[in-house]
């Protein structure tokens, strides 16, 4: 009598199984596609799973305050579009913030009126004072690090990282200088690079640097996927854009301003590309002719994407299990990079949520092969029972 | 040297030091401050109609900076000179900086005393208000990265002397006075500020200091910026007004006599020529006698670069608040620095506010004078050398006729007498310098000045006939010493040039020709009135300057001033060797 139930149960549960299945056998074959869809920018073709900046002000003192405000534009910028501080390297040569000359102390403004405090809050600086040297900055790029340095200070990166490098300070030709004392060649940060490119620290760079000649910095470049861009060609000096009259200083570079100032239009998901940032640079307004340099990068430039440099919205790693030999060759390639990867996925889940579920178990092929036989047959067999179930109670 | 002040030979001034950011602040003072800058104006009037002393004053000025909450005292301090003793007291206030370590100091001062008419008399009641009203102003704002120093000297140049030398402890042996009761780092910069009239149009600058120096070229051009651009205010080199701005006053103005046309006196050309050679000609004046144009000009020998804002007095239209606002915004800059201006000029003439010449540029006219006059010691050298000797030699036939033949034979150069001669004169020149440096010669310096102009003119004679005549194989002693005389001058000049150029300059104008042109000649008369010129050109500022020598022995006595014991024991020796050179029979 208390199984008087089971018949309208046992055919609302057969019920909703048969059309999971038919469900599930329809859209078996088109998952993948979606999945990479969802995370992927198969347009874009980056690949990268991860966003790194190093932001670098290499001069001091107070009337160089406009370099620390540079630096901390663009920190505020890559903060926004969503790279947690523990993927930013922020090396600021001086402390304008808190220097006596300063009238508004601890506050360093971009603009004349004093708007926007971008020293306001939550600001991580990785490399302070004297720490910012020539030596630090390359041990940071090639990641050459005594083991007693914290890893806040390092650079994680692997080869799926997309990392955006931004100097400024005061240069030359084939020079920039480091607090005064000491200069970073071209030749120093193209070996660099090189370096990271050996020892897959990066899927791509993005260099871009705001100083006097500065696009003679990235001519010496020979790494690939690298994207470079500078403020001034050879012979051209880079010009502050505005002085604020309290402060008393300059308070920005020119190109850092208008680059900046495209970039306040852009948010996590927008879709500007690199030919539109490039397409804004205005000789006239910057007062330099501002240079990119694209040979070394592989995509075309309005298929990449600002935020694929300036986000933090990774794509995920999608690999098609029903592409066996594709997933092998890549296994070969990079073992252990790749579990690096999907533990560091791992770890940064609680930043962005949407990483977690990139993180793909690596298994054999044939055993995915066959976990999908034996669940056929174990569906088979259910619906089997089921079938009989049915049969023996509307025989009682 | 006269081409000196063409315009084309000047360049544009620019700001060297990247740190300075001249005239790029918005200014805060405002005519509150203006306001109590008055209020002081009128205490200050008040004491000064009392004829109240030195200690009341000081004491007033310290009790206003301790109003402020600012470390002040007083320091008292007396000179003991030939003419008496030189006496006042200072007020001074540190204003430790907020945020920074004071290890650097800013010091902005004003004398009792103008620089009007090189410290006549006249109060610079409006530049004490000013430093007084500064000293409120500034304590309430937080981004002064350098302690500020606010000195309040006495009299005219003497105060301001002592309490340097009592704040970088060196008292100098004749200088009474107590230790500094607060002190603060090492003074970079520093503003003097002079506002003796009612209103100013102008804001002139003055920056020669003692023995020459000069401060870094970039304090000046950034504060000639500030003025212009924040202020407001015209700048001026001293208080000389430019032609191009007074087109209607060119007569007034012009340097000419009105004997020349007045085409050529209107000419613009011409006006900018002669206002440049006055600003020359007092650049000169104030370097090559090694005077400060001002208090400034004191403290450029513990390497601080300092000039004086000088309010040029006229009816209007700027007063307090355009000064106060220039001085505002050129501290801003001097707090901007990070190391001491050391990157613009040090050696250099201003020929208007906003062109100079560098060293290269004028240098040469001194050292081309100093070449010559070297090319000239050594001609006479050489000629000393030798001889002319005329010989016949006896002809070998009677057929022939004997041949006359010229010789150069050498002689002898016996150096020694010269030198000996070069040394006493040199020695006179030390006596003489002891002797009018003397109180007794102040007491009856009327009486002294002939008695000792006359001793000394006759003196070298009497020891020139005492040395014992050359033989005449050998060179005359007037040769070698003319030659050694004029090798001596040359090394001088050349020397002194790149040190201090006005007085090298004048050196080579006195000394050049009269140096060169002394020649020994047959006619007795001749010779004794060529001696008498040498020896007025030598000692004759004795006689006939008598004010500027009391002033260069003052100078020397307090300030440590070069200028007269180098006339005595350099200039007045050379002279006169020239002059024993003349006296010689040729």
């Amino acid at each position: 009598m208390h199984l008087h139930w089971l018949p309208h149960s046992c055919l609302f549960f057969l019920t909703c199984f048969a059309a999971l299945t038919a469900r599930t056998w329809a859209t078996s074959t088109s998952q993948d596609e979606q999945v990479s869809g969802f995370f992927g920018r198969h347009e874009s073709g980056s690949g990268h799973t991860n966003n790194w900046a190093v932001l670098v002000c290499a001069s001091r003192y107070w009337f160089n305050y406009r370099h620390m405000a540079n630096a901390l534009g663009m920190y505020r910028t890559v903060k926004r579009l969503g790279i947690p501080d523990s993927n930013i390297i922020l090396m600021l040569a001086d402390d304008v913030a808190c220097n006596a000359r300063n009238k508004f102390p601890g506050s360093v403004y971009a603009e004349a009126g004093r708007h926007l405090d971008l020293y306001g809050d939550n600001i991580e600086v990785d490399y302070r004072g004297y720490e910012v040297t020539v030596e630090n900055f390359i041990r940071v790029l090639t990641g050459r690090m005594e083991p007693s340095v914290p890893r806040s200070k390092r650079l994680l990166t692997d080869d799926r990282s997309n990392i955006f490098v931004y100097m400024t300070g005061h240069g030359g030709n084939e020079f920039l200088k480091f607090q005064d004392n000491e200069e970073i060649s071209a030749f120093d940060i193209a070996d660099a690079f090189e370096q990271m490119w050996r020892k897959k620290r990066y899927n791509e760079i993005f260099f871009m640097i705001d100083t006097c000649q500065a696009n003679t910095m990235y001519s010496q470049f020979y790494s690939p996927n690298i994207l470079a861009t500078g403020s001034s060609e050879i012979g051209e000096n880079s010009y502050s854009h505005e002085n604020d009259y309290d402060i008393g200083v300059s308070v920005i570079d020119s190109y850092t301003h208008y680059v900046l100032k495209l970039m306040e239009g852009i948010n996590k998901t927008s879709q500007t590309s690199m030919q539109d940032l490039f397409a804004s640079y205005d000789p006239v307004k910057i007062h330099s002719n501002a240079g990119v340099r694209s040979d070394l990068f592989q995509r075309p430039l309005d298929k990449a994407l600002i935020t694929d440099f300036f986000g933090g919205v990774a794509q995920a790693g999608v690999f098609p299990p029903d592409d066996p030999t594709a997933f092998v060759t890549t296994l070969k390639a990079s073992e252990p990079a790749l579990i690096i990867s999907s533990a560091q996925l791992n770890a940064e889940s609680h930043v962005t949520p949407s990483q977690s579920t990139s993180a793909v178990a690596p298994s054999g092929s044939y055993a995915d092969e066959w976990s999908t036989q034996w669940k056929v047959a174990r569906k088979w067999a259910s619906i089997t029972l089921l079938g009989l179930l049915v049969a023996w109670v509307s025989h009682r | 040297m006269i081409i000196i002040p063409i315009p084309a030979l000047s360049q544009r001034t620019y700001i060297d030091e990247n740190a300075l950011q001249p005239a790029q602040v918005n200014t805060y003072w405002n005519w509150a401050d203006v306001h109590r800058a008055d209020q002081h104006l009128y205490q200050l009037e008040a004491l000064r109609d009392r004829n109240s002393t030195h200690e009341q004053r000081a004491l007033f000025v310290r009790n206003e900076f301790s109003k402020l909450g600012l470390a002040a005292s007083t320091q008292n301090y007396e000179f003991s000179t030939s003419s008496g003793p030189v006496n006042g007291t200072n007020a001074y206030a540190i204003r430790a900086s907020p945020r920074a370590s004071g290890t650097e100091a800013i010091v902005i001062s004003a004398s009792w005393v103008s620089r009007i008419g090189e410290g006549d008399g006249t109060l610079n009641l409006r530049g004490i208000s000013t430093v007084l009203s500064l000293a409120a102003f500034l304590k309430d704002h937080s981004l002064w990265a350098k302690d500020m120093i606010f000195v309040i000297s006495d009299n005219y140049l003497d105060g301001m002397h002592a309490w340097l030398n009592a704040y970088h402890g060196t008292i100098p042996s004749n200088l009474e006075t107590e230790p500094l009761e607060h002190t603060s780092g090492s003074i970079w910069t520093a503003l003097n500020i002079d506002y003796s009239g009612h209103s100013f149009s102008h804001l002139g600058i003055f920056f020669e200091g003692l023995n020459g120096r000069l401060p870094n070229q970039d304090l000046m051009n950034a504060f000639r910026l500030i003025s212009s651009y924040t202020g407001g205010v015209p700048v001026t080199v001293y208080d000389h007004f430019e032609p191009s701005e007074f087109p209607d006053k060119w007569d007034e103005m012009s340097m000419f006599p009105s004997w020349i046309p007045s085409s050529v006196r209107k000419n613009a050309g011409v006006q900018e020529y002669s206002y440049r050679t006055r600003n020359v000609a007092r650049h000169i004046g104030y370097q090559a006698r090694g005077k400060a144009s001002g208090v400034h000009g004191l403290l450029h020998k513990f390497r601080i670069d300092a000039i004086t804002l000088y309010a040029v007095p006229a009816a209007g239209p700027h007063g307090f608040h355009a000064l106060g606002r220039v001085i505002e915004s050129t501290l801003r800059t001097a707090n901007n620095l990070l190391e001491r201006l050391h990157a613009s000029f040090f050696f250099f003439i201003f020929t208007s506010p906003g062109t100079f010449m560098k060293i290269g540029t004028f240098l040469p006219s001194a050292v081309i004078v100093s070449v010559a006059m070297m090319f000239g010691g050594l001609g006479e050298w050489v000629d000393a050398g030798t001889t002319l000797q005329k010989e016949v030699l006896a002809s070998k036939s009677e057929v022939e006729r004997p041949i006359e033949q010229v010789k150069w034979t050498p002689r002898r150069r016996p150096v020694l007498p010269a030198i000996v001669i070069m040394i006493i004169t040199h020695i006179m020149g030390l006596l003489l310098f002891f002797l009018i440096s003397s109180p007794s010669f102040c007491d009856n310096q009327l009486i002294l000045s002939p008695v000792l102009f006359g001793l000394f003119s006759i003196l070298p004679p009497i020891i020139l006939s005492a040395v014992p005549q050359s033989p005449p194989t050998a060179a005359p002693l007037s040769m070698l010493l003319k030659s050694l005389n004029l090798c001596l001058s040359s090394t001088i000049i050349s020397i002194t040039s790149v040190l201090n150029f006005s007085l090298a300059a004048t050196l080579a104008v006195t000394l050049g020709l009269p140096l060169t042109l002394a020649t020994p000649s047959s006619n007795v008369g001749l010779r004794f009135t060529k001696y008498a010129g040498y020896c007025t050109l030598a000692m004759g500022w004795m006689v006939l300057l008598p004010r500027e020598l009391e002033n260069a022995i003052w100078n020397w006595q307090v300030l440590g001033v070069w200028f007269a014991p180098f006339v005595c024991i350099v200039y007045m020796p050379l002279v006169m060797q020239a002059g024993l050179v003349t006296l010689h029979r040729s």
